[in-house]
């Protein structure tokens, strides 16, 4: 009995001290946001600010375009996230519940691009943006994410799990195409289609590469790209580094907090990736 | 039906169209690119040339080098941590849905504002991190700035990030586990440890084979994290640069993109060839 | 128009795109206001029939006419018929009265809201599930969710209705008490029905006729009890009876009908009955357990291995030939496994079909 008491107090500490070395950066991100300069370098380190620095966020404003940053992140994103939505939708539905010549090579050559890493192509998609003259804008930002392969393959097996009887049923009963979609389909699917639009928004707004490569104007940055400049000219002003970190990751936070199980069961699910 | 044709091709459009100039294409014109020199708007055939460059370019070995030990150290450690982890939420916890909550945040925070976090954590002076060591009485290296360790803080960076993804799968898993295995178990006297290794892992066995080829394919496309933690550099003289960064750095930077090009068709075949491998390694793990 | 042949088939074929040939060639028609059951094994093709006459399935070659229109190239929405689907295929977001009501909320058959909601009702009260409007259809059971997709094939008012093992996924008492409502309100509604089944019983029971189909192929088209009485080859001997039919290999020469351990005169069978000259050689004697029985003086001499109780009657199985066979016997009969008995047949009720299935007798 003492033996197995043991194995489980073991097992709690290891638990407990993975899950503070996972939590803490991101306490220790809004409490060093709310720091002083010197709080922040002192030694031993400074784990509670004696007086919360709300100041620091005014600064953060002040030095750099952040409110741009977060308008043009929540643009993109949306963008993103609705158009592919969109495009997915339409994609996986004829995918399912239509029959037509040539399926199997449309399934066979999307399942290949999904092996494609983003990196081996993100380059000449920027040569391609570049050339129709589409840098530094909004166009630009989304172009090459207006489709997800992922997201119509994962939308594919949410509709598959449909009976095929639904579809006929509809059929005979007058619906068309359009009709199913939009007064079936999407109602039946609402959950699916809401955890791909969360995780999609959220892979937006966390963006960074590309966003990097197609923009070098201050005002079309992402906040990605906004903060880690900020981070470059902040230089050594640690405070004012985590304030803005702070800016970019809690409303993401905060929406996963808000729909965790949404989102962790869409990931289990179909073994999502960002 | 002959009418479907029309309709399943117009309902497809938008994908297709999408997917050709932003997924083949590019595909294509990257092979194209990797056999051409010059700046990108004045392209011209080299032949192998550039791969020629690239294997004879010590930056190009040191990246790629970087990138291995990266996916085959980070790899295997994050796997082992969130199989243990999992399995301890799993099998001895009440409030699993609160810890795979928390352990599931870094999934959906930007790798660029927690590696500012990290690097303020890892710094050499007054970096929280240091102090414990210091507290312990153990060695306190400079994680950000000396060249030695920039590789050492990549992949612990690496391995905090990968759990969230791997816990919350293996999670998944480990319910879709039939209970009565277990139940049955328990009736021929099972012990805990034979439950593991002749329940749980055998069970686990597709899933951690998912894992390994997310994880490998993620470990070589290492570029944010390494840009975040050491704000915009690989390290102090490029010491933590990766195969991404090689990419980036010879595209944009240097403005040879046919060189980049040949690095990425050279990563692409890395990572093509590591996922037939495993999948090779698994089959005959299945066989078994 | 001719309203005996309300719904007609001709030479249909299908063969799907891997190659199987589910529907080889296939014609019949059916009477408008009849419930016609499409009767077969698993597999038969029955349901692929269903599917063609509702346009869900393209047919290979031949002819769907309903009301003497081809409907062949006529989309599923445009053939004015209702399905019934196996699993019922009910939209689970909707309540019951807005699943009724999508039909006409739809398509041509667009009305407004209140007019549909009227018509709607109508048919929720024809079939009892008024008080059930706004269920969803995750909380009812079976046989209300039968209930629901029926009301919801009839608002259309089609002039055809389509069902698809509509009784399977209920249980047996349910499936008795819902197959006779079915037969009463789809003779209240005149409505022409095409009833796909597998169960042999249910398809008597409900029918005004049943076509049998196996191997792609009408193997019957026919009333339910010439099915019992005059089958038109092996396969319909076998398929229909419970307890299935008994089968003895004989061998018939000039004088009489032989086998291992009987031989019956050909003087004692009704010549009228033969359908053509038989050759001497070997044929298959078929006989219903009921028509075989136990009797003093019977000519075939058995060992009983087993006897099973089935309610009112009991069934006694023997072994002839190592085959196992069966005798239809009352309840009061003392006979107990092991027992030996002599059975007698009646000759007026036996068939004989050629190795092949042909029925000659």
């Amino acid at each position: 009995m003492k033996r197995i008491r043991f194995g489980v107090l073991i097992s709690y500490l290891i638990l407990f001290i993975f899950a503070i070395i996972t939590v803490f950066p991101f306490v220790y991100m809004i409490l060093g946001g709310l720091m002083s300069f010197q709080e922040t370098t002192s030694i031993p380190p400074t784990l509670i600010p004696h007086h919360f620095e709300w100041n620091n966020y005014a600064k953060v404003f002040a030095r750099a375009p952040f409110a741009r940053y977060f308008f043009n992140t929540i643009l993109t994103a949306s963008v993103t996230t609705l158009v592919s939505l969109f495009n997915s939708l339409l994609g996986a539905f004829a995918m399912v519940n239509l029959r037509f010549k040539g399926k199997g090579l449309v399934q066979m050559i999307l399942l290949s691009l999904l092996m494609v890493p983003g990196e081996a192509i993100i380059f000449t998609n920027y040569n391609t943006i570049a050339k129709m003259g589409l840098l530094n804008t909004y166009i630009g930002l989304v172009l090459p994410f207006l489709t997800s392969i992922f997201y119509m393959y994962y939308l594919q097996s949410y509709f598959g799990s449909i009976s095929t009887t639904i579809y006929k049923a509809a059929m005979i009963d007058g619906a068309s195409d359009w009709d199913y979609i939009w007064k079936i389909l999407v109602p039946m699917s609402k959950s699916g289609l809401f955890t791909v639009g969360l995780l999609s928004f959220i892979s937006g707004w966390n963006s960074f590469l590309w966003p990097l490569l197609v923009t070098n104007e201050d005002t079309m940055r992402l906040l990605n790209n906004g903060l880690s400049s900020f981070a470059s000219d902040a230089g050594s002003e640690t405070q004012l580094q985590l304030a803005a970190a702070t800016l970019t990751v809690l409303p993401v936070l905060v929406l996963y907090f808000i729909f965790r199980k949404q989102i962790i069961k869409g990931v289990v699910r179909n073994d999502l990736k960002g | 039906m002959e009418t479907n044709q029309k309709k399943a091709w117009l309902f497809l459009a938008p994908t297709i169209i999408f997917v050709t100039l932003f997924s083949i294409y590019p595909i294509l014109r990257a092979l194209g690119m990797s056999f051409q020199s010059g700046s990108l708007i004045d392209l011209h055939w080299s032949g192998l040339n550039n791969y020629q460059y690239i294997f004879h370019d010590p930056e190009f070995w040191l990246a790629l080098r970087n990138t291995a030990l990266y996916a085959i150290i980070s790899v295997p450690l994050g796997l082992v941590i969130s199989i243990m982890l999992a399995w301890i939420i799993f099998d001895k916890v009440k409030h699993q849905s609160f810890f795979e909550t928390t352990f599931f945040m870094p999934y959906v925070t930007s790798t660029i504002a927690i590696g500012i976090v990290f690097r303020y954590i890892f710094n050499g002076d007054y970096g929280m991190l240091n102090f414990i060591l210091r507290l312990l009485h153990l060695p306190a290296p400079n994680w950000i700035d000396d060249p030695a360790w920039s590789l050492v803080t990549i992949i612990i960076f690496g391995i905090w990030t990968s759990l969230a993804f791997n816990i919350v799968i293996l999670m998944g898993a480990l319910r879709n586990i039939d209970p009565n295995f277990y139940t049955i178990a328990d009736m021929y006297g099972a012990s805990d440890k034979d439950k593991f290794w002749r329940i749980t892992m055998p069970e686990l066995v597709p899933t951690l084979a998912f894992l390994l080829t997310m994880n490998i394919i993620g470990a070589f496309k290492i570029y944010t994290s390494v840009y975040a933690l050491f704000n915009g550099q690989a390290g102090i003289g490029n010491s933590g640069t990766t195969a991404v960064f090689y990419i980036y750095n010879k595209f944009q930077i240097v403005g040879t993109p046919g060189v980049a090009m040949a690095a990425t068709v050279i990563l692409f075949l890395l990572i093509l060839f590591a996922t037939f491998l495993q999948r090779k390694m698994i089959k005959k793990i299945g066989e078994n | 128009m001719d309203n005996n042949k309300f719904v007609e088939v001709k030479n249909l074929r299908k063969v799907y795109d891997n190659g199987h040939e589910a529907i080889k060639n296939v014609s019949f028609s059916v009477k408008k206001g009849d419930l016609v059951c499409l009767l077969g094994p698993s597999g038969c093709g029955k349901t692929t029939i269903l599917n063609m006459l509702a346009g869900l399935l393209n047919p290979t070659a031949g002819e769907i006419l309903f009301d003497g229109k081809s409907m062949v190239k006529v989309a599923p929405k445009d053939r004015h018929i209702g399905y019934v689907f196996q699993n019922y295929a009910l939209y689970p977001h909707m309540t019951v009265l807005q699943n009724v009501m999508f039909p006409l909320t739809v398509g041509k058959n667009k009305r407004s809201k209140a007019e549909a909601k009227k018509v709607a009702q109508k048919y929720m009260q024809l079939t009892q599930i008024m008080d059930l409007a706004d269920q969803k259809p995750g909380n009812l059971s079976g046989g209300q969710q039968q209930r629901v997709a029926i009301a919801r094939a009839l608002v259309q008012e089609p002039k055809i209705l389509l069902m698809d093992e509509p009784l399977s996924n209920l249980d047996a008492r349910l499936r008795l008490k819902i197959r006779e409502e079915i037969r009463s309100l789809v003779k209240s509604v005149g409505i022409t029905t095409l009833f796909v089944t597998h169960d042999q019983e249910e398809a008597l029971s409900i029918g005004d006729k049943i076509i049998l189909f196996n191997d792609g192929i009408i193997q019957q088209d026919d009333l339910g009890q010439n099915f019992y009485l005059e089958p038109n080859n092996y396969f319909v001997a076998n398929f229909i009876g419970n307890p299935v039919i008994d089968n003895f290999k004989v061998i018939k020469t000039d004088q009489e009908l032989r086998s291992s351990q009987f031989t019956i005169p050909l003087a004692l069978l009704d010549a009228s009955r033969f359908k053509r000259n038989l050759p001497n050689g070997e044929y298959i004697l078929s006989v219903r357990p009921e028509n075989i029985t136990p009797q003093k003086d019977g000519f075939l001499h058995v060992k009983v291995d087993d006897v099973e109780l089935i309610g009112r009657e009991r069934i006694l199985k023997f072994t002839y030939d190592q085959v196992q066979a069966r005798s239809l016997i009352n309840l009061e009969e003392s006979i107990q496994p092991g027992d030996e008995v002599t059975l007698q047949l009646k000759f007026n009720r036996i068939f004989i079909f050629t190795p092949g299935g042909e029925r000659v007798y």
